[in-house]
């Protein structure tokens, strides 16, 4: 498969092992309208963008990674 | 002769190599099936396997390219479209009558009134030319995932090569093509008769094959899929005894004479063999027309015109005249019945333009590129039947570029996946000024080739099936197992109005082992609980649980649960059957995110549970162990460690179904034991165990809502009535939307429903008020202990002033206050 996640216990395994937990968003916004944006508008990046990703049939640990939603390079 | 095909009444002689269109050409069967939408006639055209218009029905299977498929003794061949036959249609009249069936018809008429588009969508259905499908016919087809490093689609010398060049390189190689594949290349895993149907991220290449489906994760595709005959638009050009090169040259050298008199029109040198083949199978050649580089290679004794092109067919059953305008501009008729269009090849490139940049080789002819000339009349999509005149029409009412065109006139949609006509449509953007990407060839989708419906269906083998450790005492017991997510559970053992009445009246038991079981530890468990949940750690005490609503960050309830205290060990976490995965991804990524010092341990698969519910749950545990169970002991939401028949348990005093319930939770692996125990202390106490049948109306009679049944993804606990749930602390993640969601007036809220009859049949349905829709039922159930139908559903409005004239249906209805049931909660305390 193209899209290769690297597990930080597991090393790189298959995106299909995986569950894509959307964008990389900050832990919280000064007010809730600032907090709205956070969470209900993603910038829905054409280009490289930080997700989360969580290793669901493997150790089950989240991890960060940075790809490029045009192309899937996982850097 | 190799036999003979059944034809309705005929039979038709087959001679050895013969293609079903073949023997039907042969025995002067034409006409092989009528057009979509202007039910014209159409006969062998493309002959291999690109169009639509040879499709017929065999042996019961609609929609085979009769062109490519070969023809057996003893098939039955029956033809599509048409009524009441493909020779005598009534329905051709459509042809005539093309105001009926405007381009973009189904966007403009039969929509009003309203009510005639289901009776006018039935009668297109009908119309519409197409096979009949045989519904209720067991299917063979399976699916399987193939690994190799490269896959090579079609088997022709380019996709020969690519595959046998990777293949002495030490790769591991697919070959696949949608024929068979004769003498293939040495190393290399054949898949003959399989069709690739798209290349999707990864790549994967799903492969149609007869009865299975192939998922091929290759790590390079090699695309030699060919080329297509350009298609020539003029008007006629879908008349039978009107077909390409490759067709006729197929018929000629299968001994089949395509007519007495044939006009051949020559752009590319492999026509000029097609010529000649034409001509040995005994057929007069009428005029060949030829381009000027070719004008000399024409044998001799053949009329030629050079430079001449095609204005128009004429015929009604076949081509009579093929009329063509010669170089000098002057038209002229000439007598044929069969008209030959030998013009060129242009790239089958589907599966080319599927795949990203990069992504895929393309090799051979599949490579090139073609671009027809603008055509000024003439049946553009053979497969939809849109001619010029529609493009031009669609263009007038604004539809300006090759993908607007494609939506409105469905253009491209056919079988062939405009493999024929995507070029026209660009061309004539193109030709029309549209800006370059206005004018560009429309996105290649998947199916590149036509797949059966039973192929989609294939049976997906990776199903995950989890069962309790109890599952075969259910079985033995009679129960009715089924699906509650991916878990297989009991419905109802025997009658589940008894096994409500045991709950009610006496005691009962239910596995609940699949419920998602976590434990929540180290230093900062209580952070954990904070950040994950809205609730205040330090207000539930040890030995207590706490009902617990999982709220996102967005505000929104995605579960429910309960949280129980276990002092210094940490906490014990319940959640739903079907969320539990979906709690412990959000516990996980609270600890990663806020880097807390805490575990969290999923016990679902380790531990079992089982709740012993009803009025004389104490009286039954009560002789399966010397713990104390009174009220003070272990008071509802209480928590204590219970040794019942000898198997450590953590009790959890529950009231899901409105009864004293005591969920014991123990090893998976004396699960078993402990139900058996249980079965057998309570027989004398005529102990009947309960399944999910039951639970839905005992639950229902409480007003407890389930998570996924009874609300929406974007419900927030106020709206669900539960706000007094939920009570975050500054730790909470979903705080601020919390706080922001309060101060929006509620558009909608979750109500108790009394109906005045029905039952589980009224979930779904709408809820109105006078004619206005103002709600929907989502759970419905005749209640014993109300004595009359119960439910919960949605009303707009944030609850102000009751709705008068409710009715679900026809079935009047009212909202009343939940629980239905034991209002105060009396029999929970007990």
């Amino acid at each position: 498969m193209a899209i290769r996640v690297p597990c930080p216990n597991c090393g790189w395994r298959s995106a299909t092992e995986f569950r894509w937990g959307g964008e990389l968003r900050p832990l919280d916004a000064p007010d809730p309208e600032a907090d709205f944006e956070r969470v209900l508008l993603p910038a829905n990046e054409a280009g490289p963008q930080n997700e989360r990703w969580f290793h669901l049939l493997g150790c089950r640990r989240w991890v960060t990674v940075r790809r490029d939603t045009t192309t899937n390079e996982v850097g | 002769m190799a036999g003979r095909l059944r034809l309705g009444r005929r039979r038709i002689p087959i001679e050895a190599g013969d293609t079903i269109a073949m023997a039907l050409y042969r025995a002067g069967v034409l006409t092989l099936t009528r057009s979509i939408k202007l039910h014209r006639r159409r006969g062998l055209y493309c002959g291999s396997g690109e169009c639509a218009s040879c499709l017929v029905t065999v042996d019961g299977v609609p929609g085979v390219r009769s062109c490519t498929t070969e023809a057996r003794d003893g098939m039955r061949v029956r033809r599509e479209g048409g009524w009441p036959s493909v020779e005598h249609d009534a329905l051709a009249i459509a042809d005539r009558l093309h105001l009926l069936l405007p381009v973009g018809f189904y966007y403009k008429t039969f929509i009003h009134p309203r009510w005639a588009w289901p009776i006018a969508e039935r009668v297109i259905r009908r119309v519409a030319g197409l096979g009949r499908l045989p519904v209720g016919a067991p299917s063979r087809a399976a699916s399987r995932h193939v690994m190799c490093d490269v896959l090579v689609v079609g088997a022709g010398p380019s996709g020969r090569a690519a595959a046998a060049g990777a293949a002495a390189a030490g790769a591991s190689v697919v070959l696949c093509d949608e024929g068979w594949i004769h003498e293939p290349p040495v190393d290399v895993e054949v898949l003959e008769r399989h069709a690739a149907i798209g290349v999707y991220e990864g790549p994967l290449v799903p492969l149609a094959g007869v009865d299975e489906v192939v998922q091929v994760h290759p790590a390079r595709v090699v695309i030699a899929t060919g080329a297509v005959e350009s298609h020539p638009v003029f008007p006629g050009n879908d008349l039978p005894g009107v077909m390409l090169g490759r067709a006729a040259a197929r018929l000629a050298s299968g001994g089949v004479r395509i007519g007495d008199r044939a006009v051949v029109v020559v752009r590319h040198r492999e026509g000029l063999e097609h010529l000649r083949v034409i001509r040995e199978s005994g057929v007069r050649i009428a005029a060949a027309v030829v381009s000027d580089e070719l004008a000399t290679e024409v044998p001799d004794g053949i009329q030629t015109l050079v430079g001449a092109e095609v204005v128009r067919a004429e015929g009604r059953r076949r081509v009579h005249v093929a009329v063509l305008r010669g170089a000098d501009g002057v038209s002229r008729g000439i007598g044929c019945d069969a008209l030959v269009l030998a013009l060129g090849m242009q790239p089958r490139d589907g599966l080319a333009r599927m795949a990203g940049p990069g992504e895929v080789e393309v090799v051979g002819e599949a490579a090139g590129a073609a671009s027809p000339t603008t055509a000024r009349a003439g049946i553009v999509c053979p497969c939809e039947d849109v001619t010029v005149a529609d493009l031009r029409r669609a263009w007038s009412e604004g539809f300006r570029s090759s993908e607007l065109l494609k939506r409105y006139t469905t253009a491209t949609m056919g079988p062939c996946q405009g493999a024929m006509c995507g070029r026209h449509l660009a061309t004539f953007a193109r030709a029309r000024g549209a800006a370059a990407n206005a004018a560009a060839r429309t996105t290649a989708r998947p199916p590149a080739r036509p797949v059966a419906l039973e192929l989609l269906a294939a049976p997906v083998h990776e199903v995950i099936e989890q069962r309790t450790a109890l599952h075969d005492l259910h079985v033995a017991a009679g129960a009715r197992m089924s699906w509650s997510g991916s878990w297989i559970r009991p419905f109802h053992y025997s009658d589940p109005q008894a096994e409500y009445r045991a709950v009610r009246e006496r005691v009962s038991i239910m596995d609940v082992g699949t419920l998602g079981k976590f434990l929540l530890t180290g230093p900062d468990a209580d952070p954990l609980v904070e950040a994950s949940f809205p609730v205040r750690a330090a207000t539930v005490s040890v030995g207590r649980a706490r009902y617990l609503l999982a709220v996102d960050e967005a505000g929104h309830v995605f579960d429910d649960g309960l949280l129980c205290s276990l002092g210094e060990e940490g906490w014990y976490l319940t959640s739903t059957s079907g969320g539990a995965e979906r709690i412990e991804a959000w516990l996980r990524d609270r600890v990663d995110r806020l880097g807390l010092r805490a575990h969290v341990i999923d016990l679902t698969p380790e531990r079992g549970a089982i709740a012993v519910a009803g009025p004389r749950s104490r009286e039954l545990l009560s002789r399966l162990t010397d713990d104390p169970l009174d009220a003070s002991s272990l008071p509802p939401l209480g928590v204590r460690e219970l040794t019942v028949a000898g198997i450590p348990c953590g009790a959890i005093r529950t009231g899901f179904v409105g009864e004293v319930t005591f969920e014991l939770h123990h090893p998976r692996s004396r699960g078993p034991e402990l139900w058996r125990a249980l079965m057998e202390a309570g027989s004398d106490l005529a102990l009947l165990p309960h399944g999910l049948d039951a639970l839905e109306l005992l639950r229902l009679e409480k007003g407890h809502v389930y998570i996924g049944q009874d609300t929406l993804p974007d419900d927030t606990p106020a709206k669900l009535g539960l706000g007094w749930a939920a009570e975050p602390t500054e730790r909470f993640a979903g705080r601020r939307a919390i706080e922001r969601l309060e101060r929006i007036p509620r558009r909608r809220r979750l109500v108790g429903l009394r109906f005045e009859r029905g039952g589980p049949e009224l979930r779904g349905m709408a809820l109105h008020e006078g004619r206005r829709i103002i709600g929907r039922v989502t759970s419905a159930a005749a209640s014993p202990a109300v004595g009359s139908t119960i439910g919960l559903g949605w009303l707009v409005g944030d609850g102000e002033g009751a709705p008068s004239h409710l009715r679900a249906g026809r079935v009047a209805a009212e909202v009343v206050a939940t629980p239905f049931y034991d209002p105060t909660g009396e029999r929970l305390r007990a």
